[in-house]
């Protein structure tokens, strides 16, 4: 069987915009076949996101390398890579003086919809939007909230693909907000689009991103699946008790457990795949401790990004877990 | 079911051809551009001139409303090369005002608020862009140019019967290859002062003065340095030159129609650069 075609393949891609050179010789692959995906493009300010998303989408020419994107080369085959995206920029755009409605309809028009069909799908998109009862007015009048609507609406209007979104929740109130990343993740998971999330809130990326990105300096620095990072991570807990815990160690061992003691009743403890938390909570009653506090530990976004971009050196307490000697269990 | 009630579902049909999401662009803007009014009030104006040219072929073909006057003046009426130079001159003028009053209409507001991104990540490239606002700036100067000069042939070919027609088929050639250049080299400059200048009052402005200003020069440079050869960088003048030779009529003196041609071409190319340069989707600052 042939391994599935990734979304996005880069090799070697290096983009030089005047005389710097932005990204530096990336390789990845992004993506498996199948739709229903949302890929987080992560980095700090000018580690060359924009530029990774302008380079796909055929505006800057690469100085070494090649992209693909949906199996095909983004400038050889570029009209009919956009054929399949859909495009929401970081900045303002639209024409001022120009409804909403007709705006979209040209958009779909340029897709390639048929004058009817685009003209029911600006409709549909606008009012799917939020954005019905302003769909007469001119783009100019709206509120930047409204206009980042406007600007996921022309998006979406002709079906694509792959939705590429760079930073779509800026300037959106919290419930706003809400609203753009229930959209998203409806997009992904009712309409099986894949998408393309680049934002600096590490809180959007978290909530709606399966696979994450992290782009420093213009290079990949890390790329993690979160599905696998969150599974991993429930195999961490966090534990406070009370009472006699001097053998726990011994019997979490027999479950084939891990566990260190950080003294005061706070343990750190490691299951094993196939063990469950319900395994844990009958070995803590067995033993006739009190729980006061069982987490899951959570290595956050903020610290895989911080980790990636190396502004933190290791997750707070990760040392504490690992004697000296052995490997780390971030890792896992 | 109305739409309002439908929910979002991905577009699964037919999609069209690539020619008809190109034309998408003149469509819309056409039907922007009529709705302005000053632009359509023009346009109207524009026709005046062509009507009276069509009165003035009528009469100088009616011998019998003719007998009495002198042969000068029969000989003045007669419709011929500079009859139609004269036509082509005045109504260049009225395509200039057209296009300065709906060319920066059409690109500028597409940069004001940074539209080019939206256009051009989907599957139509910059030429496509141009070339569909190009076409509003052609079918808006049509009407007003080689149409209405190819009426006139027609009339009076018509009139004058077929032997006329065989002896003057330069005459109809002219001005339709005379014409296409001038609404390729005005729409052009129109698109290019759209394109540098965001404001369209502005942009407008930039329009009339590349025409304006540039003779201006060439006569200041005449005067100064006693040069016929300051046509070329009038592309009025340079076009009249040119128009004179498809005619048949005596040119005045200085650069002939092939060196004007040549200057014409490097003003177009470099309009052409112009907009190379300003219609990116992304601005990259070096």
């Amino acid at each position: 069987m042939q391994p599935a075609a990734p979304l996005i393949e880069l090799e070697g891609l290096s983009v030089r915009l005047g005389r710097r050179e932005i990204l530096h010789r990336i390789s990845c692959r992004l993506g498996g076949a199948g739709g229903g995906k949302t890929i987080g493009l992560l980095g700090p300010n000018g580690a060359g996101k924009s530029t990774l998303i302008r380079t796909l989408l055929g505006f800057h020419r690469p100085s070494a390398g090649r992209a693909r994107i949906l199996g095909q080369d983004c400038l050889k085959g570029s009209r009919e890579v956009r054929a399949r995206i859909g495009y929401m920029p970081e900045t303002d755009a639209f024409v001022a003086n120009m409804t909403a409605v007709t705006f979209l309809k040209l958009l779909a028009e340029i897709s390639g919809l048929p004058s009817e069909a685009a003209l029911e799908k600006a409709h549909e998109v606008l009012y799917h939007v939020g954005l019905g009862e302003g769909r007469y007015r001119t783009l100019g009048t709206y509120s930047l909230g409204m206009r980042q609507m406007a600007k996921f609406a022309q998006a979406i209007v002709h079906g694509p693909e792959l939705l590429i979104l760079d930073e779509p929740t800026n300037g959106l109130d919290p419930a706003a907000r809400r609203r753009m990343l229930a959209l998203i993740r409806e997009m992904k998971e009712s309409h099986g689009m894949i998408v393309l999330l680049c934002s600096h809130l590490l809180g959007d990326v978290e909530e709606v991103c399966d696979e994450v990105v992290i782009l420093n300096d213009g290079r990949v620095v890390h790329h993690a699946n979160l599905e696998e990072e969150r599974r991993a991570n429930r195999r961490f807990v966090e534990l406070e008790v009370t009472g006699d815990d001097r053998d726990l160690a011994r019997s979490l061992r027999e479950q084939g457990a891990e566990g260190v003691n950080e003294g005061q009743g706070r343990w750190r403890v490691v299951l094993p795949a196939g063990v469950e938390l319900e395994a844990l909570w009958a070995l803590l009653a067995r033993e006739k401790l009190g729980v006061h506090k069982l987490t899951h530990r959570r290595d956050s976004l903020e610290e895989i990004f911080l980790k990636a971009v190396g502004r933190l050196q290791r997750t707070p307490g990760e040392e504490s877990l690992v004697p000296k000697g052995e490997s780390t269990l971030a890792g896992l | 079911m109305p739409v309002y009630r439908r929910g979002y579902q991905r577009y699964a049909g037919p999609v069209t051809a690539h020619r008809h999401r190109m034309l998408a662009f003149p469509r819309h803007a056409w039907k922007r551009l009529m709705e302005q009014r000053l632009v359509v009030l023009v346009m109207l104006a524009s026709f005046f001139w062509p009507l009276l040219c069509a009165v003035f072929v009528y009469l100088s073909n009616r011998a019998d409303l003719l007998q009495g006057f002198d042969k000068a003046f029969v000989a003045f009426l007669e419709v011929k090369g500079r009859f139609f130079l004269i036509f082509m001159n005045v109504q260049s003028a009225a395509a200039v005002i057209l296009a300065a009053l709906a060319g920066p209409g059409l690109v500028a507001p597409d940069l004001t608020n940074n539209a080019l991104p939206l256009y051009l990540s989907r599957p139509v490239s910059r030429f496509d862009y141009v070339l569909g606002r190009w076409l509003v700036l052609a079918a808006l100067l049509s009407p007003v140019t080689w149409i209405p000069g190819l009426l006139l042939f027609a009339i009076q070919s018509g009139m004058a019967g077929w032997g006329w027609f065989a002896a003057n088929w330069r005459l109809g050639a002219g001005v339709l290859l005379g014409f296409a250049a001038w609404i390729l080299l005005v729409s052009l400059v129109a698109l290019a002062g759209s394109a540098l200048v965001r404001w369209r009052i502005i942009a407008g402005a930039l329009v009339l003065a590349f025409f304006f200003v540039l003779a201006g020069a060439a006569q200041i440079i005449r005067q100064i340095l006693r040069t016929e050869w300051s046509v070329l960088m009038d592309p009025g003048g340079a076009m009249y030159r040119i128009w004179s030779s498809l005619l048949g009529v005596e040119a005045p003196e200085g650069p002939g129609a092939l060196a004007c041609g040549l200057a014409l071409i490097a003003m177009a190319l470099l309009l052409a650069w112009v907009l190379e340069r300003r219609l990116r989707p992304v601005e990259v600052v070096s």
